[in-house]
Formats: C-alpha cells, structure tokens, sequence
C-alpha cells in the first residue's frame, strides 16, 4: 500500500477528474467568498473555441463514442492512444498547425499546450482552462492578457466552413458577406471594364465620319445641341491676332467641309442608303 | 440642320484648347495622399501577407522586415486615417446647406441617384450594340462607385487596423474573438480594395481606349471639351445654362508638369501590376482568414 502511494502521480493534478469545473469554482467561491480576486470568472465571455460536444454533427455521439471522442475534461486528454509516444502532433492536428502562432510566430505546440500530460482544455487543473488561460498561457507573450483577451480562437475553423457556422457563426457570417462583396464587385466589374475597353476599341477604330454624325447604332450622341457649345455672344479676351487666325481658320475649314459634302453626295454609297 | 450640326462640329474641333475644370486643386492633392499611402500600404500589408513565400519575405526586406514593415504599415495608417477625417470635415464644408436636398442630390454630388442605375442599364445594352451609350452628366456611376469604395473601406481598414494594433485594449472593451473577425475583415477588405484598384481602376485610368495612355484628368485637373463632349455631354450643356463656358475653362497643363505626372503615374501603375501579379502567383499560399 505504501508503494503504491509512492509510485502513484500526485492525486490533485493528473488523476482528479471534475464532473463540472463549474461547480468546483461555485464551491470555492462559496466557501471562501473571495475566490473572485485570484482566480477571473469567464462570466459570459466564453471562448467559441471547438469542444467537440454531442449534439456534433447530424447524430450525437454514442455513449462509447463519447467516452472515446471528448476528451476536454480529461486530465491527460491522450490517455489510452495506442503508440502515443511515437506519434507527433501534427499527424492528428492538422488544421491546428496552419494558424498564425504557428505559421507566423512559430510557436511549437508546447509552448502553449505544455508537456505531457496534455490535459484537457476544461480539465479543472489545466493551464488552458479558461479560467486562467489568460494567466497562464496568453500572458507569457501577450502581457497583461484578460479573461476576455483569451477568448480570441487561435485555432479557428475555417470560416466559411460548416464547423464554423456551428461554433463561430459570427466568424461564419463575416467571411461570407466579405467573400461575396469581394467576389461580386469583381464579377460585376471585370466583364464590365472589359466590355468597356472592347466597345470603346469598335468605336475607336471605326472613326465618325468628319460631318459630326455617327452612322452606326450606338456610336455616340447622336444629338449633340448646337446651343450648347457655341459660344458667340460672350466676350472674346484673346488678343487680336489669334482672334484673327482662328476666324480665318473657320472659314477655311467650312470651305473644306462644303467640298467635301459635294463629293460625298456624288460617291458615297452608303449615306445614300442611310437617306433612304 | 446638318449644316448647324456641322457648324458646331466644327466649332468643337477649332476649340481643341479649351477645357474644363473637373478637379480642384484639393481634390487633386487627396487623390495623391491616397495614391502613396494605398500603395506604400498595399506593399507593408503584402509583405505581411504573404510572409510564408520567398517572395513575400524579399518584399518584406525592402521595408526593412516583418516587423518593420508593420511598423511602416501602421503609421501609414494613421496618417490615411487622418486624411479621412480631414476629408470628410472638407466634405461637410462643401456641402450647401440652403438648398441641401438638392446640392446632395443633385448631378455635381457624388451621391449615387436613379439616373445612375439608368446609365448603367443603357450602358449594359449599348455594350452589346442595343443601344446608344448613356449621355453622362459630372461622374458618371462607376466614379461615384469609385469613390464610395474607398470611402467606405478605408473607415472598415481603419476600425479593424486599430483593433488589430491595440488587441489588449479591444480585448477591454469588445471579447477577445473579436479580433478573430477583425483579422478576417481587415485581409479580405484589403485583398478587395488592392484587386479593384490594381485591375479595374487601373484599367479604367489608363488601358481602356479613350484613356490610353493615361487619363490626365485627376493630375492637370481639367478636361479638353472635346472629350466631355464626346462622354459627359450632359455636363457640357448643363454648364453651358447656367453660364458661358468661358468660366470654367482652365488652363492645359505645362510640359514639364505632365512629363512628372505621366512618370509618377507609371510608377505607380508599375508598383500596382508588381504586386497583383505577384499577388496572384502566390495567392495559394495565404488564406482569407
């Protein structure tokens, strides 16, 4: 007997398993009536983070699943994994490696989850508990980290995915209207600027006729009001040179603009169709 | 009537020096912030971005590394955010109180109104030869799309930057998670402000057609007649009511003036290209969120 007490982990830390660490925190706090002032109540800021639960999926877990499955309450969240020791994180958590502690800071995952054994996120004694998560695990990086501060999901769920939508729906709703107006504007858009520079070339490359009208649909304003740009009855402050040169300039270029009707009319088939 | 149509044809080809004033000297200049601090930005945030490929870790080396490079990005920032205070205080200035449903409403405001919605359908139709293309009043509705882009994105950059550069305190006055969405927000916002700027604006400013090579508008601040005429004819003859022309006629630019512009512009334009091209290559390494 005595053996077995010396050989036995440390009863408080590795082998106690709480049925609600809720309650424990309750007892606590009761009994003492200052609990508050060491340890931070979660309160409602909760984490959305991804304890796997049994309303997960379209059926819930079997009791034997469960058992096997949830393991956030265990003190040593891996126990009974078969050939535990040779495995590496990685080849189970995958997604949990892509997030920005480990791609951008390269944090390790022990750097947060600690060593073995790696108890369960809502195990009562667990550094990651989120009662003092912040305490203990943000705030060796993130000084002065809060209850609240710790609610940030580092290993988020791929927003736009089903997961998300059950735990982080904020998270879900955000990506899918940002993802849609970004994908829509440049739906919209690129066909639209597209479609502009082809029609803008049609038009570009078949030039209007030098009589100022447009013989195709579509090529222009037709209707351009002569009112609206002549500007005769207002002052002329040029010097009197210039004034000269382009009066003579019109006149010379309504001359050329006769002449040019004159042959038009003789051997431009289709303006004639147009008359028609 | 051919011979009036004529005439005035005429008339507007003699009058290839006359132009008009389409953008004022402050217009001009926030253009210009928006244009340095966007791209200096565009460049920091790539960096960061696309931290995880060579490419983006040579990027990030130009601004002095990841951290610098944020360093460089967030005051950056803050100055943008600054210039969007002054603008909008600019803005309400402008606005004429006494008559203020119609100076909001009205076609010299850049608030979007049904005729918009109109020119874009006739616009849609005349793509595919239906029809004539819409006579076009001041801005015409993807100018005013333009602007109100980046009007309402860079309040949505600056809420979410600043969350993301003071977590501690967000975390006191929103939960934590809150950053989760603020990350999200703030990427993909930048990723839709530098593809819209970078393939549509940068289109629409200097490779479609009647632009080519550059549209100077938005640097000698006026247009030729001519080529209001030929796409804003609604503008051109509103002006022409309410006054003769002549007032609002400017002055073309100066040589030396556009020779600056246009290498600045293409500067830009390159800095732009470099960075969507290199953006697309490795847009398989970084995720929305």
């Amino acid at each position: 007997m005595m053996l077995q007490v010396l050989i036995s982990p440390n009863f408080a830390v590795a082998q106690e398993e709480v049925a609600s660490a809720l309650r424990r925190y309750k007892d606590r706090e009761v009994s003492t009536g200052y609990y508050e002032e060491y340890e931070v109540l979660p309160g409602r800021q909760r984490s959305p983070n991804l304890v796997p639960s049994l309303r997960r999926g379209v059926l819930p877990l079997s009791r034997t699943a469960a058992r096997v499955r949830i393991r956030t309450r265990l003190a040593d969240s891996h126990q009974g994994i078969k050939f535990y020791s040779v495995l590496r994180c990685e080849y189970c958590h995958v997604e949990q490696t892509k997030d920005i502690h480990t791609v951008r800071a390269n944090l390790t995952c022990r750097q947060c989850h600690g060593r073995e054994p790696i108890s369960g996120i809502q195990f009562a004694f667990s550094p990651m508990n989120p009662i003092r998560r912040h305490s203990y695990v943000c705030a060796k990086c993130h000084e002065g980290a809060s209850v609240s501060f710790a609610t940030y999901v580092v290993h988020e769920p791929a927003a736009g995915s089903l997961t998300a939508k059950n735990d982080f729906p904020i998270l879900y709703y955000s990506y899918w209207f940002i993802f849609l107006l970004l994908a829509g504007t440049l739906a919209f858009f690129i066909p639209h600027t597209f479609l502009v520079g082809v029609r803008e070339l049609i038009r570009k490359v078949k030039k209007p006729k030098k009589d100022g009208e447009r013989h195709d649909i579509g090529d222009g304003d037709q209707e351009v009001k002569p009112a609206d740009i002549i500007r005769g009855d207002e002052p002329d402050d040029r010097r009197q040179d210039e004034q000269d040169a382009k009066q003579e300039d019109i006149e010379r270029s309504d001359a050329r603009d006769e002449r040019r009707d004159d042959e038009r009319d003789d051997d431009d088939p289709r303006d004639d169709k147009r008359t028609d | 009537m051919n011979d009036v149509m004529t005439n005035a044809m005429t008339m507007t080809q003699e009058m290839t020096n006359a132009r008009i004033k389409r953008f004022s000297p402050v217009d001009r200049l926030y253009h210009l912030f928006l244009m340095l601090t966007f791209l200096i930005q565009s460049a920091t945030g790539f960096s960061r971005l696309f931290f995880t490929t060579f490419w983006g870790k040579q990027l990030g080396n130009v601004f002095g590394g990841y951290d610098t490079s944020l360093t460089i990005h967030k005051w950056v920032g803050v100055f943008m955010m600054i210039g969007f205070v002054i603008h909008t205080i600019h803005l309400l200035t402008r606005v004429q109180w006494r008559n203020f449903p119609q100076s909001v409403f009205g076609p010299d405001s850049l608030v979007p109104n049904f005729n918009d919605a109109r020119h874009l359908w006739q616009r849609l139709r005349w793509f595919f030869g239906l029809g004539s293309p819409p006579k076009f009043d001041r801005w015409t509705y993807w100018e005013k799309f333009d602007y109100w882009a980046v009007y309402w994105g860079l309040p949505l950059l600056a809420v979410t930057g600043l969350m993301l550069m003071y977590p501690l305190l967000t975390s006191h006055l929103l939960p934590g998670w809150s950053l989760n969405i603020a990350l999200l927000l703030h990427r993909a916002e930048a990723v839709l402000a530098t593809s819209y700027i970078f393939i549509i604006h940068f289109f629409i400013g200097h490779l479609r057609p009647t632009s080519f090579p550059m549209n100077e508008a938005m640097f000698a601040g006026s247009i030729p007649l001519e080529e209001a005429l030929e796409e804003r004819p609604d503008w051109v003859a509103r002006l022409s009511q309410e006054g003769p022309l002549e007032l609002v006629n400017s002055k073309p630019p100066a040589l030396w003036y556009r020779v600056v512009y246009f290498v600045f512009g293409y500067a830009a334009l390159a800095c732009g290209v470099y960075l969507l091209i290199n953006g697309i290559i490795h847009s398989g390494a970084v995720r929305l969120h």
